[in-house]
């Protein structure tokens, strides 16, 4: 159950069974075969592609931005595959990654594009994070929201390269291997002499060939705006100083574009910091928001070395021996949970988490404008390159941090518990004619009926589901009695249904499932 | 934190240790006067000792440089020859009488508060351990404590303005620390997010919707008698009573606790959105401007709407001081600040808008509700832009910036702080060689002396100041600015 919760998007009780029939490691190297959730959803380039009079949208259903645009079509597929499809541990790592590596709808529209993006990152969760960083320093939609497209060596724009350095790699503040910083205290990784050097080295990149304007392409000699595809250099934009980096690399004088990207690609793979900053970020995504030193350690290691037991390549930066060395560590699978383990659970995944828990089934249109935008966590659309919540949020009256408390609040307390009761007493949301193959959000209770007429059974069997273990004795009590309440003779009908309403309510609700441990 | 609630009383337990904690009585932390019901469009009786301060963070960086502009001929000449396409044509500039200055022409609707004299900008503000000459800049060695940490990352200098601190590590905000200093009966109320502003050692910033939204827990309310609710909810208080095994997990149930109790007593309040039967005639009015079919047509303006709901109904609201947050985003104009041949359109013209129409409209409703006085209104952002643009119509990021005060109690028609000069590589520049001369301007006032003007108007003493603000102490006797 407790390796269900961090390497799937939530316990149903086939997965759990299927794990104890596997074993642990086993079934991790199974999942990491496993490769069947895509995006598909959305429409194409064309959005790019348009030369007639007035906009792209004129004389289109109303649904054109929606479909062309923006990434409401990925969020179908995104819930759809975390609900039902098989490779869960792939989608929880590539939506790990999203969450290092982000771009956001917010600041950049084409569904096209951001589709091959997330397409990228479920295709290298298991591959190299070198790859990941290579794919999305050419990706266009990265291109164009940290200004990396079309970036000219005259004056060169610091985003992309400033937030490669902090955010996809390395980090502000040089660290040991366990994560711990340098001498106690914040020593910089790098100067902003070096986060020019960088931005000059990572100038003359333009999108790739394909689109077109009514107006032709601006500046001169660059590519229209277009996503199918990777960035591709242009000499004229790119500076050819020499230039020194992290790492001791240097670009030499006269490097082209491209070979002066894989010298970035050196300087951030064989810096000291990126084990701990990758690996403690996967830890926290997956398994608790404060590991302990050891824990880094053990996981930065294994992505340096590039192998955890039978798991990875030998070569540094192996996401299969990292997730490996995540997932398998004696901290996240010990039985003793420590006063400081734990993470909220995230809005996105405790969304999925129910629906699966519940032999549910999503289309995925109720969690974005409304649910997703309630719990402020509306995938694909985070606020800035900052993702939804900073890794060291501080957590009040305590000494440790919790990412996701950074988005959670009185009022998010409280639509937790409202989301259960949209799903439980107002049936969910039915299916709506605009979305394709809708299936509405709805979950379906038969399963759990047969033992409805003994309300602790009921209430056990949702417990080991949701939490691995029976509620404590005096809440369960309390739980036991509301469940009770309903009988043959409150509602002859439908009383077995009401009482798992009941149940999952308040298990679902409990602390001890929001929180995980 | 781990012990079970046991009563259902209005004080949430957090507050109680607050009230206990501080020697407070029960009757000063709430306020004289606040049992009064509030007379609509006549100054209530609580005014005569309230104080609010309203935070409003610009998220991303906002390029003061282009929301407060010299108008002189020369300094203009001088901005406008850096800037190039990005510079704001002199004639569009919204006169500041009285100064050589001229908001973005996208603020106009603040020429009222700045006739008022209301309106004051402060300038080249930013975090700072001390003061900081360019030699002491350019002579700071690693860790030396010289200078603020993580310099130009937005997630870093977001937690100084928001920490009031030169060490990116601090936990908690000056918003909340000046809350629990001055044992306030709310802690940071936020329309915004549970920002590092409002955090404090124990407390949360309270995080509330918007107008129209429902602040509780369906089928949870006290308005719920069902039976199976009212068992449901008894199960529900028996969970969240119940130590937790880690200690995350108690800080949510502490929270969740604490949100019951708040939502009963706010939830009424917060849902009243613009022509409601309990909206307020004088709000309403003030923000018709950015209302349509009863909503508010922008993010800040519906924070703001919402601040000034709060405010009016502080009776519900309770307590003498409030400090509250809200923000925008969208500021990190790396690229077409500006479109291209017109430079007073394009993204950072639209932000410019909402927040100066936001503003203005907070500030009518106010003065209606005869509360100018008593709120005081103030911007933070990550950091200034650089002065000079970067290839794609834009701006990096830099340091020293451009602020706001807005409010009856400010002393406005005039400009605080000192105006960076207007040199990339000259004096407030950090940069020296030829590869850095982007105009990245080290600020000449701290963060630290702006957050004590504001403090010491709302109420806190030099002690209190000291430990909220604790590098204040390095800047001598030049803890305030006289802004108000």
């Amino acid at each position: 159950m407790r390796l269900a919760d961090q390497a799937s998007f939530g316990p149903t009780e086939a997965l759990v069974a299927s794990i104890k029939s596997q074993g642990i490691s086993a079934w991790v190297s199974t999942q990491m075969g496993l490769k069947s959730a895509r995006y598909t959803s959305g429409n194409g380039g064309e959005v790019h592609q348009y030369t007639g009079s007035g906009s792209f949208c004129d004389g289109k259903p109303t649904t054109c931005w929606r479909d062309w645009s923006s990434t409401e079509p990925l969020v179908w597929d995104f819930y759809r595959n975390a609900v039902t499809q098989p490779d869960q541990l792939r989608q929880r790592v590539a939506f790990a990654l999203q969450q290092i590596v982000v771009v956001s709808n917010l600041e950049v529209t084409g569904t096209y594009g951001f589709r091959l993006y997330y397409n990228n990152l479920l295709d290298n969760a298991f591959g190299n994070y070198r790859q990941v960083l290579k794919k999305v320093a050419l990706s266009p939609v990265m291109g164009d929201f940290l200004n990396s497209a079309n970036n000219d060596k005259a004056a060169p724009n610091e985003n992309f390269a400033r937030e490669l350095l902090q955010l996809f790699s390395i980090g502000t503040c040089e660290l040991n291997t366990d994560g711990s910083l340098k001498g106690g205290a914040c020593t910089a990784t790098y100067s902003n002499e070096v986060v020019r050097s960088y931005a000059y080295a990572i100038t003359g990149w333009t999108y790739p060939a394909g689109g077109a304007t009514p107006w032709g392409c601006w500046p001169k000699g660059m590519n229209c705006t277009y996503y199918a595809g990777d960035m591709i250099p242009v000499a004229s934009f790119h500076d050819s100083a020499e230039r020194p980096l992290l790492s001791g690399v240097t670009v030499a004088a006269g490097t082209a574009a491209a070979p002066a990207l894989e010298s970035v690609l050196d300087s951030l793979m064989a810096h000291p910091n990126i084990g701990p900053f990758i690996g403690k970020q996967l830890i926290q995504h997956l398994v608790s928001s404060n590991p302990s030193a050891a824990y880094v350690q053990r996981v930065a290691t294994a992505f340096n070395s590039g192998k955890y037991q039978a798991f990875g390549s030998g070569v540094k930066g192996d996401l299969a021996a990292t997730v490996a060395a995540v997932l398998l560590d004696a901290e996240a699978r010990g039985e003793a949970v420590a006063r400081s383990a734990g993470k909220l659970r995230e809005p996105a995944v405790m969304f999925a988490g129910v629906l699966r828990a519940l032999h549910g089934n999503t289309d995925g249109d109720a969690l974005s404008w409304w649910w997703g935008d309630s719990l402020r966590q509306h995938v694909f659309r985070p606020p800035s390159v900052f993702n939804y919540f900073p890794p060291d949020y501080p957590v009040p009256g305590t000494t440790l941090v919790g990412p996701e408390y950074g988005i959670h609040s009185a009022n998010a307390a409280l639509e937790r518990l409202n989301y259960l009761t949209f799903l439980l007493d107002w049936d969910g949301a039915a299916p709506s004619a605009s979305i394709p193959n809708a299936l509405g959000t709805q979950i379906d209770l038969s399963a759990f009926t047969t033992d409805a007429a003994d309300a602790a059974k009921l209430v056990d069997r949702l417990s080991l589901l949701a939490l691995g273990q029976a509620l404590p004795s005096a809440p369960r009590d309390k739980v036991i009695t509301a469940v009770s309440w309903w009988t043959d003779k409150t509602d002859a009908t439908n009383w077995k249904t009401k009482r798992v309403k009941a149940a999952a309510y308040l298990v679902f609700g409990s602390p001890n499932y929001q929180v995980m441990r | 934190m781990n012990t079970t609630v046991n009563d259902d009383t209005l004080l949430s337990s957090a507050r109680r240790r607050w009230l206990l904690g501080s020697g407070a009585t029960l009757a000063s932390a709430l306020g004289a006067g606040t049992v009064g019901n509030l007379l609509l469009n006549a100054r209530p009786a609580y005014a005569a000792d309230y104080k609010a301060l309203v935070c409003i963070f610009l998220y991303g960086g906002n390029d003061g440089m282009n929301m407060i502009v010299p108008s002189d001929t020369a300094r203009y000449n001088q901005y406008a020859g850096v800037r190039k396409a990005l510079a704001i044509p002199q004639a569009s500039l919204t006169p500041l009488t009285g100064v050589s200055y001229g908001l973005h022409p996208a603020m106009a609707a603040l020429g009222t508060a700045w006739n008022d004299g209301h309106l004051a900008p402060v300038f080249n503000l930013g975090p700072l351990a001390q003061p900081l000459t360019k030699a002491q800049y350019r002579a700071a060695t690693a860790n030396s404590g010289v200078l603020p940490s993580s310099l130009f990352s937005h997630s870093d200098q977001q937690v100084l303005w928001e920490t009031g601190s030169s060490d990116s590590l601090t936990r908690t905000g000056w918003g909340g620390r000046a809350s629990e200093a001055l044992a306030t009966v709310n802690p940071v109320i936020s329309v915004a997010g549970s920002a590092r502003f409002g955090l404090s050692t124990t407390q949360t910033p309270l995080v509330l919707p918007g107008p129209g939204s429902t602040f509780g827990a369906q089928g949870l309310q006290a308005t719920d008698t069902w039976a199976p609710l009212v068992a449901r909810k008894q199960a529900i208080d028996a969970l969240y009573a119940q130590a937790q095994d880690v200690a995350l997990a108690d800080a949510y149930t502490s929270a969740q606790r604490d949100a019951f109790a708040m939502s009963a007593r706010l939830g009424a309040l917060v849902k009243t959105r613009p022509g409601d039967a309990d909206a307020v005639a004088a709000i309403d009015t003030a923000f018709a401007s950015l209302t349509s079919a009863g909503k508010i047509t922008t993010g800040l303006g519906n924070q703001l709407y919402q601040l000034a709901k709060l405010i009016a109904g502080n009776a519900t609201v309770q307590g003498n001081r409030q400090l509250f947050f809200a923000s925008m985003g969208g500021f990190d104009t790396h690229g077409n600040q500006v479109v291209t041949g017109s430079s007073t359109e394009g993204e950072h013209a639209r932000l410019l808008k909402e927040l100066g129409d936001a503003l203005a409209a907070f500030y009518a409703a106010l003065k209606a509700l005869g509360l100018g006085g008593a709120v005081t209104t103030f911007t933070q952002s990550d950091f200034g832009r650089t002065f000079a643009p970067n290839s794609s119509t834009g701006t990096d990021h830099a340091w020293g910036n451009q602020h706001l005060v807005l409010g009856g109690a400010v002393k406005g028609g005039a400009t605080y702080g000192s105006y960076p000069e207007l040199v990339p590589g000259g004096v407030n520049d950090v940069g020296q060689e030829s590869w850095e001369l982007q105009g990245r301007w080290i600020p000449t006032t701290a963060v630290d002396q702006y957050a004590a003007t504001l403090l010491g108007w709302f109420g806190a003493s030099e002690g209190q100041l000291d430990s909220v603000l604790p590098n204040l102490k390095n800047f001598g006797t030049a803890r305030k600015l006289a802004f108000l």
